[in-house]
C-alpha cells in the first residue's frame, strides 16, 4: 500500500463567487480495524486509523472532523464550503501513527 | 513526559487524544502488578491507536452530553441512510442539517452515533461560518443492524437529535479471529 495518504479532491465544474460548494475529497487509508484472537480478545496494538482531519481555505478553518475506527476503509468526505474569493483549498489528514497527509487544490472563479 | 510530547506533536489536541493520553495513564497504573504485557502494551503503542475498551451507548452518550437532554431535531437534520445495507463495512450516511453555521445561534458540532457498534461514537464533525451549511456525507462502518444516531450541537449546548435504523446484511466490524 505504497499510496497510503493519497488524497483526491473533487470540485465543481463551475464555481461562482459566494457559491456554497459541495468539495468531496477521499484518501487512501487501511483504517484498521480491531484485531481479536480465537477467544475473542482484543489483540492489543497500535491500530493505524485516520483520527484527525481537517479543512482550510486560504488559512482559514473551514470544517474539522474526528474520526474513529467504525469510518470506512478509504473514505471519503463530502464536505460545504463558501467560496467568496478564489483561494487554496487544503484538506488535511492525521493517523494513529503520528503520520500526516495533505492535499491541496485551486479553487478559481469560472 | 512522554505522554506530554505525544499530544503536543499531534495535530490537534482533541479531547480524545487528551482523554487516550490520561487512560493510558490509569492504564499504566492499573497494571503495575502486570509488567510485563500491559505496561508493555502502553508503552510501545503511542496510545492513541490503542483498542478502548467497549462500551454501550448510553455511556457514550454520558461520556460526550453527560446529563443534558436530547431535542427532536426531525425538521432540523435530515440524514440520508440506506433502508438495508449490504456490507456493514461501508454504509453511506449524509446528514443535511438546515442550522445555520453562523450568527447568534448556530451548530457546532455534529456527531455520528451508532447504538450498537462496540465503540457507537463514529464521527465528529465541527463547522465555522466559512462552511456556509453544516452538511456532511461519509462512509462508515456498522456492526449490526442499528439505530444511527446524527446528534447536532448547538453553541449554547442546545442537543438536537435525530435517529434512523437500518438493516446490515453483513457486518462491517468484525474480522476472522486472527492467530
Amino acid at each position: 500500500m505504497a499510496e497510503i495518504g493519497r488524497i483526491s479532491i473533487r470540485l465543481p465544474s463551475s464555481i461562482k463567487q459566494g457559491d456554497v460548494i459541495r468539495v468531496r475529497s477521499s484518501v487512501v487509508h487501511p483504517m484498521e480495524l480491531v484485531q481479536r484472537d480465537k477467544q475473542g480478545t482484543i489483540i492489543r496494538k497500535n491500530y493505524n486509523f485516520i483520527e484527525a482531519m481537517s479543512v482550510t481555505y486560504n488559512g482559514k478553518g473551514v470544517m474539522r472532523a474526528e474520526t474513529t475506527q467504525a469510518v470506512s476503509q478509504n473514505p471519503i468526505f463530502t464536505f460545504l464550503l463558501k467560496v467568496d474569493r478564489p483561494g487554496k483549498l487544503t484538506v488535511n489528514f492525521a493517523d494513529t501513527t503520528g503520520k500526516t497527509y495533505e492535499g491541496n487544490a485551486e479553487i478559481k472563479f469560472t | 513526559m512522554a505522554i506530554a510530547d505525544l499530544v503536543k506533536t499531534k495535530l490537534m489536541i482533541s479531547r480524545r487524544v487528551f482523554l487516550r493520553a490520561v487512560m493510558g495513564l490509569i492504564g499504566v497504573a492499573a497494571s503495575a502488578g502486570d509488567v510485563a504485557t500491559n505496561t508493555y502494551a502502553w508503552a510501545q503503542a503511542g496510545l492513541s491507536g490503542l483498542p478502548l475498551p467497549d462500551e454501550a451507548v448510553d455511556a457514550t452518550l454520558k461520556r460526550l452530553f453527560g446529563n443534558r437532554s436530547f431535542q427532536r431535531g426531525d425538521d432540523k437534520i435530515k440524514v440520508e441512510l440506506p433502508q438495508i445495507a449490504e456490507d456493514g463495512g461501508n454504509v453511506a450516511i449524509t446528514i443535511d442539517s438546515s442550522l445555520p453555521v453562523s450568527g447568534a445561534a448556530h451548530v457546532n458540532h455534529i456527531y455520528i452515533i451508532s447504538d450498537k457498534n462496540r465503540r457507537p461514537m463514529i464521527a465528529k464533525f465541527s463547522f465555522t461560518p466559512e462552511s456556509g451549511k453544516a452538511l456532511v456525507a461519509t462512509q462508515i462502518r456498522l456492526a449490526t443492524s442499528t439505530d444511527v444516531r446524527a446528534i447536532a450541537e448547538m453553541n449554547d449546548g442546545t442537543l438536537y437529535a435525530v435517529s434512523k435504523p437500518v438493516r446490515v446484511t453483513i457486518s462491517g466490524c468484525d474480522l476472522p479471529p486472527q492467530g
